[in-house]
């Protein structure tokens, strides 16, 4: 049935959804941690060509390609705290560059978005379960 | 603007001699290969069922999208099912 071209695509998007979210997750489970060892972590996907090759091979609709959670490089954020134990010479600990408040606001963009696809996907499904209907009311 | 007629030679009636039976199987080779996809769909459903109980990871939303689309391939069936039998039960209930 070609109704599945749309639960996959809607299933991949979930899928790279969820992976933003588990990187969100672990830059604020870890923006407190000192040291440089963590850096915040963002999930990116590459758009797939429309027209490439192997989308006319597989028939697919374009789906987020190759999506995968990498580290930021951005500077850690230095608070002057002389008393730590990871302060160095100048009292300064590094902490992950992670912003409470753009995580936030990340988190309701994921739950929305990852929303989006569930309606998109249920929309393909009643509007299946509506053409089973054809014929049938009596 | 000068609009010519239309070319009575380019609108000729498709003949009804053309439909014969599609190439490529008959309905009860669709039928038997749909009910054997319904199958494949509920038993690879079932397992990620099973998966997801016994917590392996599994994401939930694929669990979810496989359920979908094993019922829907299920009512398709059912339906095309339906309709067979309403129509042997006119042939049947034809008076000779």
């Amino acid at each position: 049935m070609d109704f599945a071209a749309v639960f996959d695509v809607s299933a991949a998007g979930m899928d790279f959804e969820r992976m933003r979210l588990e990187a969100t997750a672990a830059n604020l489970a870890n923006a407190q941690t000192s040291g440089t060892a963590f850096q915040p972590l963002r999930a990116i996907a590459a758009s797939a060509l429309p027209d490439s090759f192997d989308l006319r091979l597989a028939a697919a609709l374009p789906r987020p390609l190759g999506a995968a959670i990498v580290p930021g490089n951005a500077a850690p954020r230095m608070v002057l705290d002389p008393g730590h134990p990871d302060a160095d010479s100048r009292g300064f600990v590094a902490y992950p560059d992670v912003s409470p408040v753009s995580e936030m606001v990340r988190l309701v963009e994921i739950g929305r978005a990852y929303e989006a696809n569930v309606r998109a996907l249920g929309m393909a499904r009643s509007m299946a379960l509506k053409a089973l209907e054809i014929g049938s009311e009596r | 603007m000068n609009i010519p007629a239309i070319d009575p030679a380019l609108v000729a009636a498709p003949s009804l001699g053309s439909m014969t039976e599609s190439a490529g199987g008959s309905f009860s080779a669709w039928l038997e290969q749909q009910v054997r996809t319904t199958n494949t769909d509920i038993v690879s459903a079932d397992n990620s069922v099973r998966h997801l109980a016994v917590g392996e990871p599994v994401n939930l939303h694929q669990v979810m999208v496989q359920l979908e689309r094993a019922r829907l391939q299920l009512e398709l069936v059912v339906q095309v099912r339906n309709k067979l039998l309403d129509a042997y039960q006119d042939l049947l209930k034809m008076q000779i």
